[in-house]
């Protein structure tokens, strides 16, 4: 069933970025649960010679929570190897002297310790989730439209996603939301932003041609990672839906069942033909 | 301007241009007696948050609200909608079937705009039920300054399923073109409200012209969101009417 044509550049790949929420684990309850196979897909990798990176638009926990969360699931990750928005926004904020006002999940507030955010001059929203009330999506506006230019960072904008009942609205729409309010285009930190992915690259010290992200989301990992010129493969996992293969604009290298089985053609067709 | 044509109905904006909130702008003296009769009086509005009873004494048949426009729609299409409508709104979707919905309707709720109803009425739009939207306002004036309005809620759920909305009010042209009296014509009516884009922009594609009150929502700077730009841009309701009384009768 998987079409393995995109194994044919297996072989000139020196490194993977991987999704966490929907290629690793799903969410759920208690945290959620690992994918079958994933662990052990993750720990192939490592053994192998490929560089390894994780890249998520997580924003309901800082960084050190979610990472301990993967390392209980037992997956081998740690803090260094991930990339997430809100630390990147962080440079941001820095690097241009803005002190936002934070429309986040409670669990995301500790990232932004270090960051002045007295009278705010910018806004910065992430998943808020619960938070996402009528009156804290105002205070956010409000502060918008007070603005003689205003900046609306997002962190991530996908449309949605998959919980244990059912799919959920991500950061996007709420972004969309504040958008439209006050006719503004914000800022997007995070998947599927090229300054997010080349951070990225710059770490591993790869060009993109030489990297393949793997992703449940059609438009945020495959296209995004396209852009910027790597190989973009999907897994049939988390928020994958048949109807992606249809897309408009978005059509990935590969699609294959979950990690397990990306990491099994990757590694084969790297071992094959010698 | 060349080519006026006589006026014969005058359409006015509630929120923001007659009142705001429960205040009433300086306004009721202003329709003296001798003028109203020769124009139709129309009030059209997007308070979604009140029902027709509750506005004004006027008779219902001089009001024309979005809400009421929304009904006929689910109604011809025979929908059992999930309205997100403040409770006060509810009596004007009295008798229709809402179990089991199959349609969403938004209009101005901010009770109803949280992430659990948003995630509800998400996930019944990417099911395929339609998303009937009372209309797309931005924000819109309260007593504690600006708030957001059900356009951006609207927008959240068109980008989250990939579907748009069918918007229903101001400044919708079908709106506009329902309020005349049959027989009228667009260019025979004024329309008077304190929304550039959805009062004056949406009754000027419809063909009538739109006057600006600086009152309500209105904000400086907003003439130039509206392209072509108001016929006219006045104070307040009175000094619009007193505009009318003087150069258009």
């Amino acid at each position: 069933m998987a079409d393995s044509s995109w194994t044919s550049s297996a072989e000139s790949l020196k490194g993977v970025i991987l999704d966490l929420c929907g290629v690793l684990y799903d969410s759920g309850e208690d945290g959620g649960t690992p994918i079958p196979g994933s662990v052990e897909a993750v720990k192939r990798l490592k053994a192998s010679d490929l560089k390894l990176r994780f890249c998520t638009n997580e924003t309901q926990a800082s960084r050190d929570k979610f990472v301990a969360k993967l390392q209980k699931m037992g997956f081998d990750i740690s803090v260094c190897e991930v990339f997430s928005p809100a630390p990147a926004a962080v440079a941001v904020l820095k690097d241009r002297g803005m002190r936002p006002h934070l429309l986040v999940y409670d669990g995301l507030l500790s990232e932004f310790e270090s960051v002045d955010q007295t009278n705010p001059n910018c806004v910065v929203v992430g998943d808020a989730a619960g938070n996402f009330t009528y009156e804290n999506l105002n205070d956010a506006f409000r502060v918008l439209i007070g603005l003689e230019k205003p900046v609306l960072f997002a962190l991530g904008k996908g449309r949605y996603y998959k919980e244990a009942d059912g799919l959920s609205l991500d950061v996007g729409p709420y972004m969309k939301a504040l958008e439209y309010a006050c006719d503004v285009e914000a800022e997007v930190i995070g998947k599927p932003s090229s300054v997010f992915f080349h951070s990225v690259l710059s770490d591993m010290g790869l060009q993109p041609h030489q990297v393949m992200m793997v992703g449940d989301d059609l438009v945020n990992d495959v296209g995004g990672a396209q852009l910027c010129g790597m190989t973009g493969l999907q897994v049939r996992t988390g928020k994958y839906r048949p109807s992606d293969q249809q897309h408009r604009s978005v059509k990935a290298d590969g699609t294959v069942d979950d990690l397990a089985q990306a990491v099994d053609l990757l590694l084969g067709a790297r071992a094959g033909p010698l | 301007m060349s080519g006026r044509r006589a006026l014969r109905a005058v359409l006015v904006d509630l929120s923001g241009t007659l009142h705001i909130e429960d205040t009433a702008t300086p306004v009721r003296s202003s329709w003296s007696g001798s003028a109203r009769p020769r124009w139709a009086v129309r009030f059209v509005t997007n308070t979604t948050k009140e029902c027709k009873r509750n506005l004004l004494e006027t008779p219902e048949e001089e009001i024309f609200t979005s809400l009421s426009a929304a009904r006929r729609l689910v109604e011809q299409n025979h929908q059992r909608p999930l309205l997100l409508v403040e409770d006060s709104a509810l009596e004007d979707f009295a008798g229709l079937d809402t179990s089991n919905p199959n349609a969403v309707v938004v209009g101005l709720a901010p009770q109803h705009f949280n992430y659990q109803t948003l995630n509800t009425a998400f996930r019944l739009v990417l099911e395929g039920a339609p998303l009937v939207a009372v209309h797309k306002a931005r924000y819109y004036q309260r007593g504690d300054g600006l708030a957001l309005g059900p356009g951006p809620f609207v927008t959240a759920l068109e980008y989250a399923s990939g579907r748009s909305a069918v918007v229903v009010g101001k400044p919708q042209e079908t709106f506009f073109t329902q309020v005349p009296d049959s027989g009228m014509q667009p260019g025979e009516a004024v329309m008077i409200g304190d929304d550039a884009r959805d009062d004056v922009g949406g009754a000027q594609n419809a063909g009538m012209r739109g006057i600006l009150v600086r009152t309500g929502k209105y904000r400086v700077g907003d003439e130039s969101k509206i392209s072509p730009g108001p016929y006219l841009t006045c104070d307040s309701f009175p000094d619009a009417v007193d505009h009318l009384l003087k150069d258009l009768l």
